[in-house]
């Protein structure tokens, strides 16, 4: 099966500036940072992939390789099965990039200005390009705000035109970093819908979406790779990360009562961890428990019922991708394959 | 002509930012004509003091002066404009977008510093024309073929510096010693405001190893005494021989300067 993005232990090492002092005492010694580390990916056609991790991770020196803007230090990056080191200029012909930067417009031109200007740079010309031009005006909501200057633009009205940049050539596969930065809840949920319903489902694209936004990865994405300290921690749809993380089973009770007898009783019980317990509003006293095998289960629901406890409900809680995350990027020292 | 495209592209994009800035626009204007009567001015008080020297270009300051000026603007657009290109595009923060569309980044950056090409025709077009008519600048027996000639080899030969001078923009973003240096000695030994006749003889030897003297030289001669082509043949040569051994090494070291940025992953940065 080819891939449309493929990177096979891929690094890259920044130089760094040296102080005036390093440089007088270590004239010959590299100073540098390591941006990514031995990273391997492999993203399919026709998928939402995320690259989840927190600022200075390393997504967007990712996405710029796999850009062509940067070139790798070592291993290799291919895209649409080309390399990205010999074949830039082919592979910038097959993907958008939308750079959620504002200030890669040029502000004192309209909208239309600026998408005639960057239609002419990817070789889309006269009525070909005017076309593409009103459709992806059309896809993002712009058409009436297209001739206004884009200093005048809000800033969901500039996050669209960047979008809209990118799909000029109606790429199959786009980049995206960061999609929803500072835009207000309402608006990113807005270009989240767009970029599921009318880029993915639709249109049948490829997207690859750099963020350090649980939610907006959660809700789109088939697959995600969490990157950490220039390493990939962990890859893979979000049911198989948390079975790579969490390998014992979590549950919440709800009782009525939880009599000390109760509380020595499980304590007694191998393989059996209580995480947490609280007082609900209703009176009710809500437990989490970890269990190493699920059919411990049945024990503890039954001491609880035979002493008196009064189980409400008990449900299995999965981990959420913020927890997930939490565990693989804070003070973590998990090391994942 | 769709390899016109893209850099008609980037001559309407930078002309439409330019009208943009109305008052900017019409100072830009109003600025030839200030220089022209600063030299108008200059050249009644010296009067007819640097005849001698100023034979051979028909003995008029002002004819000499304004054709020094306003070809000396040439030699600026091609040091500044390759490398400002790069250098507001880093600072405002377009040039990753521009980088990562289907066109090459030679196209992009030569293409950026068409408008100032353009606007600088017009400005040397305004300089002649103010001239010639209202301050007794005589170009009636001009030989425009051969100032056109001149014109494009100056053009040529003084984008190689510019592009050397962009590719330290790209790696080293600030501090590029290329056009501070060339300009500086440019103006002092070019003969933008006096005839290189008037240096010592070992600054005058100097002096011909800079492509801005033989321009000069060159245009003056054919604005001003219509010298055929044959007549500027040590002009037209000196600037050849600029052309063809500094350009392909400009183009050598841009392509190191791209690779270099795009190692150290500052393509983008300023």
């Amino acid at each position: 099966m080819s891939f449309v993005i493929e990177t096979i232990q891929l690094t890259k090492r920044f130089p760094q500036v040296k102080r005036y002092r390093e440089i007088l005492l270590h004239p010959f010694e590299k100073k540098e940072i390591t941006a990514l580390q031995g990273v391997s990916l492999q993203v399919n056609r026709q998928e939402v992939f995320g690259i989840l991790g927190p600022n200075g991770a390393g997504k967007t020196t990712l996405i710029k390789v796999l850009c062509t803007l940067i070139s790798p230090t070592e291993g290799k990056a291919l895209v649409n099965g080309l390399d990205v080191v010999i074949d830039g200029k082919r592979i910038r012909k097959s993907i958008g990039y939308i750079i959620s930067d504002e200030r890669s417009f040029y502000w004192r031109l309209t909208g239309r200005q600026n998408l005639t200007f960057f239609a002419d740079l990817n070789n889309l010309t006269g009525k070909e390009a005017r076309l593409r031009i009103e459709e992806v005006l059309e896809l993002t909501d712009l058409r009436d705000e297209a001739d206004k200057m884009f200093k005048d633009y809000s800033t969901g009205m500039k996050q669209k035109l960047a979008i809209a940049r990118g799909l000029l050539t109606d790429p199959e596969l786009i980049f995206m970093d960061e999609p929803t930065r500072s835009l207000d809840p309402s608006t990113a949920q807005h270009i989240r819908n767009f970029i599921r319903e009318k880029l993915v489902r639709e249109k049948k694209s490829t997207v690859l979406i750099a963020t350090h936004n649980l939610q907006e990865a959660e809700e789109m994405c088939n697959r995600i790779a969490v990157i950490h300290h220039a390493k990939i921690r962990a890859c893979g749809e979000l049911p198989e990360i948390r079975k790579l993380i969490y390998k014992r089973f979590r549950y919440v009770l709800y009782l009525q009562k939880y009599p000390d007898a109760l509380k020595s009783r499980w304590e007694k019980l191998p393989g059996i961890t209580l995480c947490h317990y609280s007082y609900e509003p209703s009176g009710q006293i809500k437990l989490e428990v970890e269990l190493e095998d699920k059919s411990s289960m049945t024990t503890l629901v039954e001491s609880a019922v035979t002493m008196g406890a009064g189980v409400m409900a008990v449900y299995p809680k999965e981990a959420s991708l913020s927890e997930i995350f939490s565990s693989l990027t804070v003070g973590s020292t998990h090391e994942f394959p | 002509m769709n390899f016109l495209n893209k850099p008609l592209a980037f001559i309407k994009r930078d002309f439409l930012n330019e009208i943009s800035y109305r008052l900017s626009f019409i100072m830009q204007i109003f600025g030839i004509l200030v220089s022209i009567l600063t030299f108008y001015f200059l050249a009644r008080l010296f009067g007819s003091a640097v005849v001698p020297y100023l034979k051979p270009y028909g003995g008029d300051y002002f004819s000499f002066v304004i054709i020094g000026v306003a070809f000396s603007n040439y030699q600026e657009v091609a040091m500044y404009s390759l490398s400002r290109s790069i250098r507001d595009a880093q600072i405002t923060g377009t040039l990753e977008a521009l980088l990562v569309t289907q066109t090459e980044i030679p196209t992009i950056i030569l293409s950026s510093s068409l408008y100032s090409f353009l606007f600088t025709s017009l400005r040397v077009i305004a300089y002649l024309l103010l001239g010639s008519l209202f301050f007794g600048m005589d170009i009636s027996h001009a030989n425009y073929f051969a100032a056109a000639v001149i014109l494009v080899l100056t053009i040529t030969s003084l984008s190689s510096f510019g592009i050397i001078s962009a590719s330290f923009v790209m790696v080293f973003k600030k501090g590029d010693p290329i056009t501070w240096l060339f300009l500086s000695v440019s103006w002092f030994l070019g003969g933008v405001y006096y005839p290189v006749a008037v240096l010592p003889a070992w600054l005058l030897k100097l002096s011909y190893l800079l492509p801005i003297t033989h321009s000069l030289e060159g245009m003056r001669m054919s604005l001003l005494q219509g010298s055929s082509l044959t007549a500027l043949l040590p002009n037209v040569l000196a600037l050849l021989a600029f052309t063809f051994v500094m350009l392909p090494l400009s183009v050598m070291v841009f392509r190191y300067a791209v690779n270099q940025a795009k190692r150290d992953g500052s393509l983008t940065q300023y």
